[in-house]
């Protein structure tokens, strides 16, 4: 086996039987076989993990209360965040689908102190069990238990089923599929019984009026929220991150030739971890011609599926909040004050005014199925990527199996939860609230300088990205990182 | 070709039965929830059945479609053309029986053309979800049923004919992983 200690990439070598491809300082990627791409029109990808985690609090409350505030025309700011987050998605998958490796073991190819950074940063931002909340509270509303039971055994019963699971991944589609299946048909069949022609009209064409931005929202009270918002587009923090553990898990592009994780109860039948990934051989035009294969189905998920469905959930809040605003104004004032519980509650009740008891129980019954798909990828997200890092850079790891770590983390982080759920803030100490949304929003610019790294320098020259795609990537760290600090030196505030 | 001939309209109802299921499924979201926030189950009823038995119906035809091959497996664009014209129809059957039933006289809604433009858009949405959980359930059920329907065992073949191909590249990987561990 080659063991070159070459920093950067080299082309493939031949040492011993084994042609390698080496990047960076870890062991080089022996080459093997690109397998056949599905069809473009193979409906499900594990885009389904991004939309889980990507739909949430920032399409059915943060960016449907910029829009009662400012007006539809400040939703381009929402198309371009999207639009970015989906040239992510494609970015990252392009490093994941070729090696079979995370982003993560990307990054330590480059220098293994980043990818220390996102296990840290992992640790302080997604342990604090506050995402469980909004959700619980909507399904308080309509049974009346009370949200910390619902949470806690939520929490239980999630680590259960991870547990129980024979191939994780495999579970989790079909679980979070039907999820989210349910979310948009019942998403638009509301919107279809409460919304009107002119609502849609102004939502949709304010997503074209680029370069609208009021004065008020250049004040300390409303531009953190405004970056914020923009910030949580889609998939913040790390979930673009975790995003290429699941499509290595999906057995797309090379990941096929990685064991897939699974459950605690099935860890004995798990396959032995490679150390290291593989590469395919760029200079074979039939590996070329399944590569552009793959390219079109990661496009396919990330403009049809990702891209898609979250436009149409925000667009379709949007709608509903304004609709809730026209019949009830005391919605608008609760909106803008910027109380998320009396603010979902008050459109509930302007639902139920508009269209029946029916329709805001409905409203809140969809609030909980976003909280549950949010919580449902989060913990095992969190899971498979710290477990990903722990195996293969943590010394005397390997002697556990990549299951035994998962659960290690997820009954970690489920027990921690339940304790800060009867014992503590949920969403963290009151005095690391900041800290913790700024270090959010700097992992999304860092993955941005991360990938253009990993991108550029550790994957052979005829799969590396296009120069808009760079330009794209360049511009998202610059936008992440340069608004971050504007607002935190400005009105020294980090992002709402 | 020659199963579909001989298949039957029973035959024929079975393979519409998942998009009838997932369409049924959506239009009464909306009663169960009126029947867990405590409304009357007969209102709950009107609520649901006016317009999930429409969107149920139409759910049968796309499956039904899929099957005869006249809509491609999977294809988003079929299926939102198809939704165009179906989702803003059931949501007008919905409109005129509500009307129907609580007034006694059917009527259609005010400036009925934007009703069906604004639903022709929402549509687009449905279709997604709708796809979406039709492709998980749907090829499930067919070959459950493939024993004795020739209608779902050839759309069903058509299914696993790609899955295959999936299945013999993963055997080709596993064997490469073998023959590599062995040297």
């Amino acid at each position: 086996m080659e063991t070159s200690k070459t920093p950067a990439a080299g082309p493939n070598l031949v040492a011993g039987e084994q042609r390698v491809w080496r990047a960076g300082r870890l062991d080089p990627m022996p080459i093997r076989t690109l397998p056949e791409a599905p069809p473009s029109i193979h409906l499900l990808g594990p885009t389904v993990f991004l939309v889980a985690l990507g739909v949430g609090m920032g399409e059915s409350y943060m960016w449907p209360r910029l829009v009662l505030v400012f007006g539809p025309e400040i939703r381009w700011l929402f198309l371009i965040g999207v639009t970015l987050q989906a040239v992510v998605m494609l970015e990252m998958a392009r490093y994941a689908m070729a090696t079979g490796e995370s982003i993560f073991t990307g990054a330590a190819r480059v220098f293994k102190p980043i990818m220390w950074f996102f296990f840290v940063v992992a640790i302080l931002v997604y342990i604090w069990p506050g995402h469980l909340s909004a959700g619980a509270a909507a399904f308080e509303e309509i049974t009346g238990i009370p949200w910390v039971v619902t949470a806690c055994v939520a929490l239980v019963l999630v680590g259960i089923l991870f547990s129980l699971a024979r191939v994780i991944y495999n579970l989790l589609e079909n679980v979070l599929a039907i999820l989210i299946g349910l979310l948009v048909v019942g998403t638009a069949v509301i919107a279809s019984m409460v919304g009107n022609w002119s609502d849609l009209a102004s939502t949709i064409g304010g997503m074209f009026s680029f370069g609208y931005f009021p004065s008020g929202a250049m004040t300390d009270q409303w531009f953190p929220i405004v970056v914020g918002a923009i910030a949580f587009a889609g998939p913040s923090g790390m979930q673009q991150m975790w995003y290429t553990l699941h499509l290595r898990d999906s057995g797309a592009g090379m990941g096929a030739h990685i064991p897939k994780l699974r459950g605690l109860r099935h860890a004995g039948e798990e396959e032995e971890m490679p150390n290291r990934g593989f590469m395919f051989d760029t200079d074979n035009p039939d590996e070329m011609r399944k590569w552009r294969g793959w390219r079109r189905w990661v496009t396919f998920d990330a403009l049809l599926l990702f891209w898609g469905i979250t436009m149409l959930v925000t667009i379709s809040f949007t709608v509903l909040a304004q609709s809730a605003a026209r019949s009830n104004p005391d919605v608008k004032t609760l909106i803008e004050g910027g109380d998320r519980d009396a603010a979902l509650s008050a459109m509930s009740d302007a639902f139920a005014q508009a269209g029946g008891p029916v329709l805001g129980g409905l409203f809140f019954g969809f609030i909980a199925l976003i909280g549950l798909n949010a919580t449902l990828g989060l913990f095992d997200s969190f899971s498979r990527g710290q477990a990903d890092m722990t195996y293969f850079f943590v010394k005397g790891a390997k002697r556990f199996k990549m299951a035994h770590l998962y659960a290690g983390f997820l009954w970690g982080v489920i027990t921690f939860g339940i304790l800060i759920l009867l014992f503590g803030p949920a969403d963290g100490p009151e005095s690391v609230l900041d800290i913790l949304a700024f270090l959010s929003t700097f992992a999304m610019g860092s993955y941005c300088v991360v990938l253009l790294l990993v991108n550029n320098k550790m994957l052979p020259k005829p799969i590396r990205p296009k120069w808009w795609s760079n330009a794209v990537i360049g511009f998202g760290a610059v936008f992440y990182l340069g608004m971050l600090f504007y607002s935190l030196f400005r009105f020294g505030v980090v992002v709402g | 070709m020659d199963r579909v001939v001989t298949a039957g309209p029973r035959e024929w109802a079975e393979v519409g039965l998942p998009g009838f299921a997932v369409g049924f499924l959506a239009g009464t979201v909306a009663g169960l929830m009126a029947l867990i926030v405590g409304q009357p189950v007969g209102w709950a009823m009107v609520a649901a059945l006016a317009f999930a038995l429409p969107l149920g119906a139409l759910g049968a035809v796309y499956s039904m479609l899929l099957a005869a091959g006249k809509v491609r497996m999977g294809g988003f664009a079929p299926a939102c053309l198809f939704w165009l014209v179906g989702f803003p129809l059931a949501r007008l059957v919905q409109e005129v029986l509500t009307r129907l039933v609580l007034t006694g006289t059917p009527g259609f809604p005010p400036d009925a053309l934007g009703f069906l433009a604004y639903q022709g858009i929402i549509s687009a949405g449905f279709a997604i979800g709708f796809l979406w959980t039709h492709e998980r359930l749907a090829p499930r059920w067919w070959h459950r049923m493939s024993g004795h329907n020739p209608a779902a065992a050839r759309v069903y073949d058509r299914y696993a004919s790609h899955a295959r191909v999936m299945w013999e590249a993963r055997e080709a990987r596993n064997r490469r992983r073998e023959a590599s561990k062995s040297r």
